[in-house]
């Protein structure tokens, strides 16, 4: 406990005791409003510089969707360009991406890393808004790499923008041990034996998409009204409850926990997933499947130009595209790349021969991207998902 | 109380000004001045869905079409937090009430143990609870085990023989992660009750059951109001938990506020939809107060 | 009278075991996931989700801080806890001391605009945060996060501390002064000590308070920022390693130490 003063003289200044308070009150304040506004107006790390053209720094930061890399690529690049090679994985929604950064996208200035890959269509979406910057193709000659079927793409017809990091397929993912058979087709995802234990992906593109093929529409041509029958059976499961969740990537873990039977999924995901799960399997619907890439892009503002072209020029190469795609599992989009896989260690062989990284020509002819769609079509179907998964 | 204390509170002419003015000039700069932002916003109307523009037009009818579309979230959320709230009263009471009367030397050793586990992340303990509950997980698994599956089936609680995306898996999360808000405001109450009064009260009614309903409970209900307040709100606005433990059948209005103003960027109708549910809170705990008869709020 | 106890007592001693019941399993209702925590922090995930039981390892205890976005995440967030307490324990305190010591107007006022933003959903509070910094045209970073975090934890500082100071005898302090003792010496020596539990108290509670935060959170970091549970929602969506399981577990073990260290600290002093 405390003990009272008990020397009685006041020898300080006359200061009352209120003025005290007082003074110390404000004192306080000052010091905890003063450096939190320092703090403030001083620019701690990232975000607000001003953009500028790209040269002197030998800075470079790539933002990717996680698991999107092996384990060496990095270092290597960073070893070999002596650049100082920042790159991070919290990019993992496209839309989430796109609200918290538009802002800063619509005044041009740079939203911290120089290099996004976001999807396809979030792409397309970005460079009709004026939001990227044009690619130094003459600083990326492995760019002639690219493979023909994505070369000039729906999303960017003047193929000056973007430059794709990987593609995928969507089709149905599935662990056969709480399925007890092979699924062939979305007809399997609306099964009520399945009730409950069934997975659709948030991307609604691919969702849909799939519904369409299902239901014999055609999603590259799709439009508000030739998707309805599809979206009206997606809202009617979902509303049984046949459907249990929508899903970013987080598909996965219920995949693996049997929490879902059976689900939307991607093929890259599965040739990892697959590694540690031998149950788990993925399957082309016979209706048909989805198509799409992951594509790197300039955002505008975007500081370190010259570096983001010698990153790509250094994934355009054969060699390294191998040794990405070969961990992530995905389909690359860098020509001869399947040959070098052949070439290879008897695992590099297996994947060579993989028809998840490498779908024969009758599989391809079955894959389909979804349409373009104007802000109107789109904002319709965003509309119309978004009630859908109850948000 | 009021006026004991109005005797020992000096007037201090400029000095308690002085005091409270760095605080109440954050609050008012970033609570109030957003509020009034954000009511602005709510009768805005953004007309690209990509522009970050808003145009001011007094446009009520996002309210109304907010309310119209969203009215099955709206009272889902009220249903869910107020079932939280009556579960948190029901569990959290007794462990209050045993601290309180019971704890003796361990009293704040066991308060502190009601508040350990919040120091880990309120998202670790909700992904916990989604393994914990999962289909082939050790809750289904002894439930199954004791064969009481089918009766949870029956009752509703689960569906189709598993605990995840059903209501009650969204409302026990609810009521998990908002518990230690309804127990410590009851242990504080309870607490402050001279136990000479249980005594004597015990006395009296002859009967330890009418000692608590006439005597301690009434007393208490300043903690009960206080923690149906700080459990009820959070709750209602709550998303997380529908999430990752139900499935789009169990969505709450919070997840209608998340996806508009974080993936769609509607700022306008997320705005709308913030003012409707803090009206909505606002109005019940007026009528709550009412009905419990406390007025005194703090 | 003593007849009519006995069936009476015999309910009473029903009813008391009841309610212990109930409480004991109210315990161990709050530490399930707890014990779910721990338990997977020894496991050993077959693939990147830390969520189907496949070996016990301890491995995962090797290196929990090791480099990695989870690991700077969690700085982050002890840092903006640190600096978010702080300043809201001295704007709260103040609030706290100016409404219990003195009387002045608009002291229900004070108390309503206190009240307000416990009474307000967080993603009220933050998408109207961040639809101020939208409409000021200033960026979100981890300064607004700060700012956010101190808006919340002011209120419940000032709250706490007055509830705490509000039932002091401060006739000792006017004891003081009556001696003679000059200002800064009764603060310090009598005033301070006897509001230092309570103003660290609240300090705690919002320093926990802001480690914890999510929603006010999502809306106000800045695209890069990420807090700790900010970049487990993130990470959650294609991974879940042990390691968060394993951080969780270290805060949980420090926190029980801090808080058996206190109690016995407190048992000495008195």
């Amino acid at each position: 406990m405390t003990t009272t003063e008990s020397t009685p003289t006041n020898s300080g200044p006359a200061l009352t005791r209120r003025a005290l308070l007082g003074r110390m009150g404000v004192l306080a304040g000052a010091t905890a409003i003063g450096p939190a506004l320092l703090a403030a107006c001083g620019s701690d790390d990232d975000s607000v510089d001003s953009g500028g053209g790209g040269g002197s720094s030998k800075a470079l930061w790539f933002e990717n969707w996680p698991a999107y890399i092996d384990e060496e690529t990095v270092a290597l690049f960073a070893k070999e360009s002596g650049l100082d090679f920042n790159y991070t994985e919290g990019f993992n929604d496209n839309a989430a991406w796109f609200a918290k950064n538009q802002r800063l996208l619509a005044d041009k200035k740079s939203v911290g890393p120089d290099i996004v890959a976001p999807t396809y269509w979030m792409v397309a979406r970005l460079i009709n808004l004026g939001w990227v910057q044009e690619l130094p193709l003459d600083a990326i000659p492995n760019a002639a790499n690219l493979v023909p079927s994505l070369q000039k793409p729906g999303w960017d017809p003047t193929g000056a923008f973007s430059l794709p990091w990987q593609s995928g397929m969507t089709g149905i993912a599935y662990n056969r041990s709480v399925t007890g058979r092979d699924l062939t087709s979305m007809a399997d995802i609306f099964d009520p034996e399945l009730k409950g234990k069934i997975g659709m992906l948030t991307e609604w593109r691919d969702t849909v998409g799939l519904t369409m093929l299902l239901l014999g529409a055609d999603p590259s041509t799709a439009t508000l009204a030739s998707a309805g029958p599809a979206l009206d059976k997606i809202e009617e499961a979902a509303k049984s409850g046949q459907i249990r969740q929508f899903t970013g990537n987080d598909y996965m873990d219920d995949l693996a926990s049997g929490n879902f039977a059976a689900c939307v999924g991607w093929s890259g995901d599965i040739s990892q997933l697959a590694l540690d799960n031998p149950d788990v399997r993925f399957a082309i619907p016979e209706e048909g499947g989805m198509q799409w890439s992951d594509t790197m892009i300039l955002p505008a503002g975007a500081e370190n130009v010259d570096n983001a072209a010698t990153w790509m020029n250094y994934v355009y190469d054969p060699e390294n595209a191998a040794r990405i795609t070969a961990y992530v599992g995905y389909n690359p989009p860098v020509v001869g790349v399947q040959e070098i896989l052949a070439a290879g260690s008897d695992e590099e062989k297996a994947l060579a021969e993989s028809p998840l990284l490498f779908p024969d020509e009758a599989t391809l002819a079955r894959l389909h991207v979804f349409a373009s769609l104007d802000e109107d079509a789109e904002s319709g179907f965003e509309e119309r998902f978004a009630t859908i998964i109850g948000a | 109380m009021a006026g004991e204390e109005d005797q020992t509170r000096r007037s201090g002419g400029a000095v308690p000004y002085a005091l409270l003015s760095p605080g109440m000039l954050w609050l008012i700069l970033f609570f109030l001045v957003p509020l009034g932002t954000l009511f602005k916003t709510s009768l805005s109307t953004k007309p690209s869905r990509f522009i970050p523009e808003l145009s001011f037009s007094w446009r009520i009818a996002n309210y109304t079409d907010a309310l119209d579309k969203y009215s099955e979230q709206f009272i889902r959320s009220f249903v869910y937090a107020g079932a939280a709230t009556l579960l948190c009263i029901a569990i959290g009471y007794p462990v209050a009430y045993v601290i309180a009367t019971r704890g003796g030397r361990f009293k704040n050793v066991l308060l502190g143990l009601v508040v350990v586990p919040f120091f880990t992340s309120f998202l670790i303990r909700t992904l916990a609870w989604q393994n914990v509950l999962s289909d082939n997980g050790p809750a289904v698994g002894l439930l199954d085990h004791l064969h009481l599956m089918g009766l949870l089936d029956a009752l509703g609680v689960a569906v189709d023989g598993r605990l995840l995306a059903t209501h009650a898996a969204v409302i026990g999360g609810l009521t998990y992660n908002f518990l230690p808000f309804m127990i410590l405001p009851i242990y504080v109450s309870l607490e402050k009750i001279d136990l000479r009064l249980t005594e004597a009260a015990k006395d009296l009614y002859n009967n330890g059951w009418q000692a608590f309903r006439r005597v301690v409970l009434p007393l208490s209900m300043p903690g009960v109001f206080a923690g149906s307040l700080l459990t009820f709100i959070p709750a209602a606005g709550d998303f997380i938990n529908a999430q990752f433990l139900g499935s789009p059948r169990n969505s709450m209005i919070g997840s209608v506020v998340q996806n508009r103003f974080l993936e769609q960027g509607d700022t306008p109708t997320a705005a709308a939809l913030s003012f409707i549910l803090m009206a909505i809170i606002t109005a019940g705990t007026l009528i709550y107060a009412k009905v419990l008869g406390t007025d005194d709020l703090i | 009278m003593g007849r009519e106890r006995a069936p009476e007592a015999a309910l009473g001693r029903l009813g008391r075991w009841s309610l212990t019941s109930v409480a004991v399993a109210g315990f161990v209702f709050l530490f399930i996931p707890i014990a779910g925590i721990i338990a997977f922090s020894f496991n050993d995930p077959a693939g990147k989700f830390n969520i189907v039981w496949s070996g016990f390892t301890l491995d995962n205890w090797r290196d929990p801080f090791k480099p990695g976005p989870l690991t700077d995440a969690m700085f982050l967030s002890l840092r903006v806890a640190a600096i978010a307490s702080a300043v809201a324990t001295i704007l709260g305190s103040l609030i706290a001391i100016a409404l219990v010591r003195y009387r002045f107007r608009g002291g229900t006022l004070i108390n309503l605009m206190l009240v307000l933003p416990l009474t307000t959903p967080e993603i009220v509070m933050g998408s109207s945060l961040a639809t101020l910094f939208f409409d000021v045209g200033v960026d979100k970073s981890i300064q607004t996060v700060i700012i956010a975090h101190v808006l919340f934890c002011t209120s419940f500082v000032a709250l706490t501390v007055k509830a705490r100071i509000r039932g002091f005898d401060w006739s000792l302090e006017d004891a003081a002064m009556d001696l003679g003792a000059p200002p800064w010496r009764t603060f310090s020596r009598i005033t301070l000590p006897l509001i230092t539990p309570g103003i660290l108290a609240a300090a705690l509670l919002s320093f926990a308070l802001s480690i914890d935060d999510f929603i006010i959170t999502l809306f106000n970091a800045g695209p890069t920022d990420e807090t700790f549970p900010l970049r487990i929602y993130s990470a959650s969506k294609v991974e879940l390693p042990a390691q968060i399981d394993v951080l969780a577990a270290i805060i949980l073990l420090a926190s029980v130490a801090i808080l058996l260290v206190g109690t016995m600290f407190r048992r000495r002093q008195t």
